[in-house]
């Protein structure tokens, strides 16, 4: 199930510290007490049922041994937990699919960050077609990835795809098997993500270039600053709490990934790109070891957590700086 | 090439380029045409490949080489698959529809009543009711698919299309863009409002809404976006193959007809040209919320 | 004891809570249109562990009109062969309409137990026979023995693997369709040029027929598979072997025993020796048949239609007995009815008419590819001229997975990648079955845990 994005850490800590409206300053537009929470009960009973209940439920399934279509559900304490770090069958096909996570996660979001910056400073200046160029990049994204994948299957077919075709054209190695050989599989998976998201990040990073305050490029000419200098001295350190922002949701994103994998490789070669969240929902919605897939998710919740934590903590340490 | 008449000093939201020789910049902006052509190739090429094998025939679309043109051009594929029992791909397009502009409502009318609570009411509990929904944000979504694919049956959701709508429904974003865009609106006008003697329910409705509007498309296009999108719940809570939304569904056509590339690429075309359509007419409007997204609301 | 009390009591308030919260939000939001299940619970019925009560079997359905739901996997080219039969039966049976879902395997027994639970699933359907014991221990599926009896089935029309296949827990599930083993395709020119006048039978006669075959030119004449269908190779040659892959009660994984090992070997040696290439990549073994780039390939007989579909020359024969047991993997399909149709007197009712039906009209189903499970329907000459007639008359030789739940995952989770793991040469097959033992030995206690309770 995929929420919406994540709001960048920066902005939380800016809406905190604004804190809420200073209304008290002309007086308050008069309601009555019950007033706030009839207005916002709709949202609470929908955030309390299917946010708050489950992620306390969750951690209630984590201790059992929980097959809902079986009538015994025996409370087995941390064995789902201890399982994961034992060498038994579950913990291998856990930590396997966690890895896999990882490596989709380590090489996609350099891409990710990297290559949609580029495009967007390419475009950061008026010109004829800048908006057609801007959706073109952008249009893939709206396809969803269930189009994507299904697309990409298809070029990327070992033997009658359209990109093993392109490279034999040019002299490359043609025999490649994108979806079931490693790390041919990998490069497919980054690829495609890549060319699916790139315009989603890009987009987000025009907008902010554009708010970077011409009078500091001004500045930075009059002292005598290059390109290079200008970018690195101006453009990034305005980019800060957008970069911030743009690289949690590309992490929390890469490290979600399912719908690449689930059909474009099918977890092939073997079971190496199956993804953590993938091991997660066969685990639990294909076997139904729920308990078992409950703990798994816990422990996928906590490495994301610990990593956004560490994320937030670099790009604000420098920017403290 | 305009771009070369924009006078380097102008100031304004573009980032001003150096002044440098004119036959220097013109040298720039070829590159720079150059590099966007090839990399709108790179982006548009698939899409078309995708398009124009959904009208080939089952062996020219599995042929080698591939090639771009169909011979013959045929709707086979199309026929063959709006006729298939097993995969209703239009009744899927319907559901998908539903879906989605069920959940963008949903999405919309809570955030937008709770962030206004949020943002102009004083209660005891705000701080700790706005720092709950905040510190969800903070929360992978994975952690709540297996306790909500047990919630949603024990609401007998399974298999219906209220087990995609409501869940994800819940939208901490929302509430945090909604709060952040009403905090910016100048407070005099609900107070004009207030002294006539209006109804917190009335401003809401009358003052602040209206002024809202694009706030609230943003954050319904974002939302529709979304759950359009969204893959692996559908593939779960869905079992019927007329229940299926676009994504789930394509995922059964593509087990069920691994090698028919034609189609696949027809159902995939099937898939996308509306929703292609639609961008093409709202892209400015989903691309600046999009872009908006990242900024302070 | 303490502990389930406690759950079952926190599940029941969480249930009373929730229920409450739906009502608030069908009325919030008005989606009650979009609802409409059913809670697993009351779905379940009168379920719970004990055989429900089925109306008795006369034969035939007098009642009112009724719609059946049937869920099968027969999304290949058995599937108009199927869709024929059941468009017979509605011919003649006028008052029972029949609503196939064509599902793929693998989707069909993910989706199975949620989609019954929520009241959502099929009435009746067709299931593998190593899923029986799965679906049983999860209440979706209900004991048929009062059919059995009604339609006369007794064990002599069956071989008496596939019928006590059909057995949990003294009770039976499954009313056998079909049976369907391994079986060998070769190329009959590839033969030919290659001097091989009779397809081999044992190790001596295929390994010299996988010389003569690389003698005329045929570099790899045997693919060795790493996954599909790799592991049924593997299950046949430790049969073969003496073997047996899982314990009959459940409670243990044996295919790591010094048979299963030796079986093992020899498929990874067919790589070692040249036969083979390495890393044969999924379903590669079976294009490089179809496209005569390889001379022998061991498959379901479910690609006897596909391969007549082909221009290819071939030939099919019984999997050779590399071992000294005459065994080979077998499954077979067979109808089964949900506890949701069991729940409706009429529809059960109409439920066991059209199994019925379908058992006794099993002939038409032998040109999908199939082999009719009961012996009356064989001899009636349903196989006649058939490629796998000569598979057929093997039907004693085949083995079946144990009826023991959860079994299927089991060999996903473990024995499969150790099969992989052994045939790549990523590890010893020693090791890697012996370490894929322990794991599944662990899974087993584990589900007879869970489905046991």
């Amino acid at each position: 199930m995929s929420t919406t994005r994540v709001a960048a850490p920066a902005d939380v800590a800016g809406a905190a510290r604004r804190g809420p409206a200073p209304a008290s300053r002309r007086g308050v537009p008069a309601h009555g007490r019950l007033t706030p929470w009839l207005f916002l009960a709709p949202y609470l009973l929908l955030f309390g049922v299917f946010v708050l209940a489950p992620v306390v439920l969750g951690g209630w399934i984590s201790l059992h041994r929980w097959d809902y279509t079986l009538p015994g559900k025996p409370f087995v304490g941390l064995e789902n937990y201890t399982d994961l770090f034992s060498g038994s069958a579950t913990a291998d096909t856990f930590w396997r699919s966690m890895r896999a996570t990882a490596i989709f996660t380590v090489f996609s979001v350099p891409l990710l960050l990297v290559v949609p910056l580029a495009v967007a400073l390419v475009m950061n200046k008026k010109f004829p077609g800048r908006n057609l160029f801007r959706a073109v990049y952008f249009a893939p994204y709206v396809l969803g990835v269930a189009v994507v994948a299904v697309l990409w299957r298809y070029l990327l077919d070992t033997n009658i795809g359209l990109i093993n075709y392109g490279l034999g054209l040019v002299g490359l190695p043609d025999t490649t098997a994108w979806t079931t050989s490693l790390p041919a599989a990998w490069v497919a998976l980054v690829g495609v993500t890549v060319w699916w998201t790139l315009g989603y990040n890009a987009v987000i990073y025009l907008a902010a270039l554009q708010d970077v305050p011409a009078e500091l490029y001004e500045a930075a000419r009059v002292d005598g600053a290059n390109s290079w200098q200008q970018f690195v001295h101006v453009t990034l350190p305005g980019l800060r709490p957008v970069l911030a922002f743009v690289t949690m949701i590309t992490i929390i994103a890469s490290a979600n990934m399912f719908g690449q994998s689930y059909l474009i490789t099918r977890g092939a070669p073997g079971r190496e790109t199956r993804t953590a969240i993938y091991q997660i929902a066969e685990t639990g919605l294909r076997n139904y070891q729920m308990g078992s897939a409950a703990a798994m998710s816990y422990v996928l919740t906590g490495f994301l957590m610990v990593l956004s934590v560490a994320v937030f903590w670099l790009l604000r340490e420098r920017k403290a700086r | 090439m305009t771009a070369t008449a924009v006078p380097p000093t102008r100031r304004g939201s573009t980032a001003p380029t150096p002044a440098r020789a004119p036959g220097r910049r013109t040298g720039r902006t070829v590159v720079r045409y150059v590099l966007l052509v090839v990399l709108a190739l790179v982006f548009v090429s698939p899409l078309l490949f995708m398009v124009l094998t959904s009208f080939k025939t089952r062996a020219d679309a599995a042929g080698f080489p591939p090639s771009w043109l169909p011979t013959p051009f045929t709707t086979q594929a199309y026929e063959s698959i709006l006729a298939a029992p097993g995969t209703p791909v239009l009744r899927w397009f319907a559901n998908s529809l539903v879906a989605a502009l069920g959940n963008a409502a949903i999405v919309v009318a809570t955030s937008a009543l709770a962030a206004y609570a949020l943002a102009r009411m004083r209660f005891r509990g705000r701080g700790i009711v706005f720092g709950l929904i905040i510190a969800t944000l903070f929360i992978p979504p994975v952690i709540l698919i297996i306790p909500n694919y047990l919630i949603v049956g024990e609401l007998g959701w399974l298999n219906t299309l209220a087990a995609v709508i409501v869940p994800t429904a819940a939208s901490a974003f929302g509430v945090f863009f909604l709060r952040q865009f009403f905090l910016s609106i100048p407070e005099e006008l609900e107070e004009a409002a207030r002294l006539d003697g209006a109804s917190p329910w009335r401003i809401f409705w009358r003052v602040v809404l209206p002024l809202s509007r694009p706030a609230l498309a943003t954050l319904a296009l974002l939302s529709l976006l979304t759950n359009w999108n969204d893959f692996l719940w559908p593939v779960y809570v869905l079992f019927s193959p007329e229940l299926q939304t676009l994504p789930a569904g394509l995922s059964t056509l593509q087990s069920a007809n691994a090698v028919r590339y034609d189609l696949l690429m027809a159902g995939a075309v099937i898939a996308s040209v509306p929703v292609l359509i639609l961008f093409v007419f709202l892209q400015r409007f989903i691309i600046e919320g999009v872009s908006r997204s990242g900024l302070k609301g | 004891m303490r502990t389930t009390t406690t759950t079952s009591t926190t599940a029941r308030r969480s249930r009373a809570r929730l229920g409450l919260a739906a009502a608030g939000l069908a009325a919030t939001f008005a989606l009650a249109a979009c609802g409409g299940g059913m809670s697993a619970e009351e779905a379940a019925g009168g379920g719970g562990g004990e055989a429900a009560e089925l109306p008795e079997f006369t034969g035939e359905y007098d009642g009112p009109e009724v719609e059946l739901s049937y869920w099968n996997g027969f999304t290949g080219g058995d599937g108009p062969f199927m869709q024929g039969m059941v468009e017979q039966f509605m011919e003649e049976n006028p008052n029972i309409t029949v609503t196939p879902n064509t599902i793929q395997w693998a989707d069909f027994y993910q989706r199975l137990p949620a989609a019954v639970n929520a009241g959502e699933g099929p009435d009746v359907g067709v299931m593998h026979l190593d899923q029986l014991a799965t679906n049983a221990a999860r209440n979706v599926i209900v004991p048929l023995d009062e059919l059995a009896d009604g339609i006369g089935l007794t064990e002599d029309d069956f071989s008496e693997e596939v019928w006590q296949a059909g057995i949990y827990q003294d009770a039976r599930y499954g009313i056998p369709l079909d049976v369907h083993s391994l079986a060998m395709y070769y190329n009959t020119e590839h033969f030919a040029a290659a001097g091989i006048t009779e397809p081999p039978t044992d190790q001596a006669s295929f390994m010299d027929a996988l010389d003569k075959l690389q003698a005329a030119g045929y570099e790899t004449p045997f693919w060795s598979p790493t996954l599909w269908p790799a592991h049924l190779m593997f299950y046949s040659l430790t049969w073969q072997n003496g073997g047996e892959p899982f314990a009959e009660d459940g409670s243990e994984a044996t295919f790591g025993s010094p048979e299963g090992v030796e079986a093992l070997e020899w498929q990874r040696s067919l790589v070692d020796e040249g036969y083979s290439p390495s890393d044969v990549a999924q379903d590669s073994q079976y294009v490089a048949f179809k496209n005569g780039e390889t001379s022998i390939t061991w498959d379901g007989i479910w690609q006897i239609n596909d391969l007549q579909a082909s221009e290819l020359p071939w030939g099919i024969a019984p999997v050779p007995t590399i071992f000294d047991e005459d065994r080979v993997w077998a499954n077979s399909h067979q109808f089964f009815m949900t506890k949701q149709a069991s729940g409706d007197a009429d529809k059960a009712a109409a439920a066991q008419v059209f199994i019925a039906w379908m058992s006794e009209h099993s002939e038409d189903w032998a040109q999908a590819g199939m082999i009719p499970a009961r012996q009356s329907v064989r001899d009636g000459g349903a196989l006649e001229g058939l490629p796998q007639q000569i598979i057929a008359e093997r039907i004693d030789d085949m083995r079946f997975l144990p009826p023991v739940p959860g079994i299927g995952t089991v060999a996903t989770e473990a024995l499969e990648p150790a099969v992989a793991n052994g045939v790549l040469g990523k590890s010893s097959p020693e090791e890697a079955l012996t370490g894929a033992a322990v794991q599944a030995t662990e899974l087993m206690q584990e589900n007879l845990e869970s489905f046991g309770g």
